[in-house]
């Protein structure tokens, strides 16, 4: 409670956007829609195609915010799981046995932003000996638990951005990848793009959907719901150089400590991904924790793939007129 | 009350876990399939038959007037038809197709879904323009300057729009997917070699003898011109069929993808009647159809090790 009432102590004073002249104009045609007033088909009409295209301006970018999870405290409790689907009122996955381990909700959907990841390294011979702190599941015997709680990274360059073909993927302020809901179409560009996996698109609303790093409690001076819930402080929220100068001093101490295969995935741009908002601090390899060893951003691909692609149509549009001019009477 | 006992706990047994339930992440798919099923499969037929008629026909009518005009009146109008049925599909593999319009609230170069609704959008109007005028000269009304300005004005989107759709299918996160440098290399050549064919199919309907003679010459060389992108596609994707697919399997889609090249080859060769056309086509288009329904299927498919009873 003390903590909540900090946190309201410095709420910034937020309003919807202001709009420019042919926003507001629009905004006027089709006032009935946006404001849910039943005035008959035309205005529902008119408001279904012209409200995508109203504008507000956009806010001031502010200091860029991210999540860095330190995996070596998780206990798997999925309080963050808990926290995430009550404030942002996501339906429940039903109640499955995956069969792995603790996990029941098996991936990151539409209705699931955060996961929390179980690895039970264990061997069956040596099942009493307790793994040495800081070794490798390539180095067996192992017996250890390693939990995760995984969720959208925030890519400073993300593919799903870059994807989308209707703007509704934005970096928000605070350089968070954020999907608006009333823009987004379903086309599932951003799907296919997403080398983590990130995104579902929602079989409700046929909308793409994934973790928002809490826009609406950050723009209220709140931390995100997860972080907040969090008991061992497995998830850290804040701004992102802070965050990188946290996870690298822990990364030393648990150096120190006994612990040298301790590691920040995705803290720094890599030569074929960019560096992420939200990154982890991991004791294995990133496979182990079901992430991509190597990310790769797929733009890097695109314009060798067009040059290939108007390549193969000039070749064949440059047989077709040889043929006609050298057969043409 | 011991059976009381026993039979509450047998009847609040906890479910088996999902068939194929994997312990740990590793070695399982990272990423999401997007669901482009079949409908996009169709999609990138149509989307090719399309933009390759009105390409195939506007370039031999600038080309050589007086042998394709009549041709190429017919053609445009039944690209249009063409591009209709493929915008339709389009839509209806959206989420939330009623939001379809949204795709032109930004113009953004580094989708190339994106750059293609744009080029679609604008492709639609010049390719609209030549089909009416074409029409309108069928009926007595000849504007035939608008005419050949529409065409030539729908070139240059219409050529964008054939050249888009592979670097949308390959420029992305998905497995095998992300390795098929050529498949819009393949696919814009394969929308060029459609166009032809169908060009041919038209003159032969037609009777436009010259048509013929030059359009057979020119579907014959594309066919094996394509040859060259088709491999180079299949070499991209040597990987992932070999973890997807059986060798058995691999052989026969290999074999009807062949014959899909060597039906038409060998039916031009031997005879250029309208019955000989007709199905030299129909087997190109099979064929188009099955690569592209392959090449689809891709990130649906479990590998083999995942799948039970292959």
């Amino acid at each position: 409670m003390a903590s909540r009432e900090h946190e309201l102590s410095s709420l910034p004073q937020t309003s919807d956007p202001p709009r420019g002249r042919l926003s507001q104009l629009l905004g006027r045609l089709i006032s009935p829609y946006l404001h849910g007033e039943p005035r008959g088909p035309v205005p529902e009409v008119l408001g279904r195609l012209i409200y995508p295209f109203v504008r507000g301006e956009a806010p001031k970018p502010q200091q860029a915010t991210g999540f860095y999870t330190d995996t070596t405290v998780c206990i798997g409790c999925k309080a963050c799981e808990v926290a995430c689907k009550q404030w942002n009122q996501l339906p429940s996955d039903g109640f499955n046995w995956s069969g792995n381990s603790y996990d029941n909700t098996n991936e990151l959907s539409a209705t699931t932003w955060r996961h929390v990841k179980f690895i039970e390294q264990f061997s069956e011979q040596t099942s009493n000996v307790l793994a040495p702190m800081g070794t490798m599941s390539d180095e067996s015997p192992l017996n250890r638990w390693l939990m995760m709680s995984d969720h959208c990274k925030h890519c400073l360059a993300a593919p799903c951005h870059q994807a989308c073909p209707t703007g509704a993927i934005i970096q928000n302020e605070f350089e968070n990848v954020y999907i608006q809901a009333d823009i987004c179409n379903g086309c599932s560009s951003c799907i296919a793009a997403c080398p983590f996996g990130v995104i579902t698109r929602s079989e409700m609303g046929g909308h793409s959907h994934k973790c928002t790093l809490c826009y609406d409690r950050q723009r209220d001076g709140l931390e995100p719901a997860c972080a907040k819930a969090c008991p061992t402080q497995s998830i850290h929220f804040g701004p992102v150089d802070e965050l990188r100068e946290h996870a690298r001093n822990r990364v030393e101490q648990l150096h120190q400590r006994g612990v040298p295969q301790a590691y920040l995935y995705g803290d720094v741009p890599s030569e074929t991904y960019s560096e992420m908002h939200s990154f982890y601090l991991l004791v294995d390899r990133p496979s182990v924790y079901g992430l991509p060893d190597a990310p790769f951003n797929p733009w890097l691909h695109m314009m060798g793939d067009y040059v290939r692609s108007v390549a193969g149509g000039l070749a064949a549009i440059a047989v077709l007129l040889v043929v006609v001019f050298f057969l043409k009477p | 009350m011991h059976a009381n006992s026993s039979s509450q706990h047998a009847s609040t047994k906890p479910p088996l876990p999902e068939q194929g339930g994997q312990i740990g992440y590793e070695n399982t798919t990272v990423t999401k399939v997007p669901g482009w099923h079949g409908i996009i499969a169709w999609d990138a037929l149509l989307n090719g038959m399309a933009m390759g008629l009105f390409l195939a026909a506007a370039v031999s009518e600038l080309a050589a007037p007086a042998v394709f005009l009549g041709v190429a009146k017919v053609a445009y109008p039944v690209a249009l038809v063409l591009l209709l049925v493929d915008l339709v599909l389009l839509v209806l593999d959206l989420g939330d197709p009623l939001r379809f319009h949204h795709m032109l609230r930004v113009f953004k170069p580094s989708s190339p879904m994106s750059l293609g609704t744009w080029c679609l959008t604008i492709f639609s109007l010049p390719l609209t323009a030549a089909a009416g005028l074409s029409v309108l000269a069928r009926l007595g009304w000849d504007f035939e300057r608008a005419r050949l300005l529409a065409v030539i004005l729908g070139l240059l989107p219409g050529f964008g729009a054939a050249a888009y759709k592979g670097v949308l299918l390959s420029t992305n996160a998905q497995p095998g997917w992300k390795d098929a440098r050529w498949l819009g290399g393949y696919l814009t050549n394969s929308a060029l070699l459609m166009g032809c064919a169908e060009l041919l199919v038209l003159s032969a309907l037609m009777r436009q003898t010259q048509a013929i003679a030059i359009l057979r010459t020119a579907f014959i060389v594309l066919l094996v011109l394509n040859v060259i992108p088709l491999g180079l596609l299949f070499a991209n994707l040597r990987t992932i069929h070999a973890q997807l697919y059986t060798r058995g399997q691999q052989w026969r889609a290999g074999a009807l993808i062949a014959a899909g090249m060597l039906i038409p080859l060998w039916l031009m060769l031997l005879n250029g009647g309208l019955l000989s056309i007709s199905v030299a086509v129909i087997f190109l288009l099979a064929q188009s159809w099955l690569v592209r329904s392959v090449y689809v299927k891709i990130p649906h498919t479990s590998p083999l090790g995942v799948r039970s009873g292959e």
